[in-house]
């Protein structure tokens, strides 16, 4: 079982809900890749538009809801925006994310760290999207997030695990749980990240974009339980040269 | 008396609340957050907090995002 502050999960799939093409998608890919927690966003009302029943199907699923902190540039904004979200959702439960510059959506650490220092002051339950930088999220984790979000690559870029050596020593450090999020673009990619010792993962465009998003919901979430497995299992070692696996024995010298 | 609501001015006959406001411009409050002159108004304040002229008000509600 996963366990993030007070509460425990079962599924160790994480899942985005932006960028599908409906919320009647949306629901299914939720419902088949078994998620206990689903990460949204704030906006400013339009007050001329309409507004969907987000809320209502994602509360039946019995999930936790994960606001995030799109859109802030600044641990001020940030701070703000959490305070927002914890209104709306009636949750202390936080993803932070400070991504200053839109062409890469790198988190900044600085205004994370400080943010996230806040936050935590303030009684949120803090999971902070940041680098795969191993320093930054010892100090993450030691100001008292509940979690770690280091990045496999940019976030929708469906690159992997670009990080991968630096997400190896974040796992070995850790003593709060590491989630993987942003980049990962397969399921192989998800399975990696389990087998390296994540402790969940977080994904979004892989599902959302991808052709049959309910199918391909199904196929992460095989792939993370695979990967988990396997990290328990314990994987045997590599090494440059190749070792039998058949007894290599002078049995057809006669001929 | 006048307010700011999402960056357009309205005009309120009278002095009313924040769930008055929410109720006269017929917005569910499910997945709403208020902010009254950048402080956020925690939803149990809503009923008893009151709008003053020339507050601007900023209503945001949750959407789909990763």
């Amino acid at each position: 079982m996963l366990r993030i502050a007070d509460k425990t999960f079962s599924s160790r799939l994480l899942l985005g809900s932006g960028k599908f093409a409906s919320p009647q998608l949306m629901q299914q890919a939720i419902a088949a890749s078994g998620t206990q927690m689903v990460t949204l966003a704030l906006k400013r009302l339009q007050l001329d538009k309409p507004q969907d029943d987000l809320l209502s199907p994602l509360k039946a699923m019995n999930i936790q809801l994960l606001p995030n902190t799109s859109g802030a540039k600044t641990a001020q904004e940030a701070i703000f925006a959490a305070e927002l979200a914890r209104e709306a959702l009636q949750t202390p439960w936080l993803k932070l994310e400070i991504h200053p510059d839109p062409r890469y959506l790198m988190p900044d650490p600085i205004e994370t760290l400080l943010a996230a220092e806040q936050l935590v002051k303030l009684g949120f339950v803090v999971l902070p999207y940041c680098s795969a930088d191993p320093v930054l999220c010892k100090r993450l984790e030691q100001v008292g997030c509940a979690a770690v979000m280091p990045l496999g690559a940019a976030i929708g870029s469906n690159q992997g695990l670009q990080t991968r050596a630096m997400l190896e020593i974040i796992v070995e450090q850790a003593t709060v749980p590491v989630i993987i999020d942003a980049g990962l673009g397969a399921p192989s990619h998800a399975a990696a990240a389990m087998e390296l010792g994540a402790a969940a993962v977080l994904v979004n465009t892989a599902i959302a974009a991808s052709a049959d998003p309910v199918v391909m919901a199904g196929a992460f979430s095989q792939a993370v339980n695979a990967g988990r497995t396997a990290y328990k299992a314990g994987l045997a070692t590599t090494q440059l040269h190749a070792t039998a696996s058949s007894p290599l024995t002078d049995f057809l010298a006669a001929l | 008396m006048h307010i700011r609501l999402n960056e357009q001015w309205l005009q309120l006959t009278a002095s009313c609340t924040v769930a008055e406001l929410l109720q006269q411009q017929q917005i569910p409050p499910q997945g709403l957050a208020v902010a009254i002159n950048n402080t956020v108004i925690a939803k149990r304040q809503w009923p008893a907090q009151q709008l003053n002229d020339n507050d601007c008000v900023n209503i945001f509600h949750i959407v789909t995002g990763g």
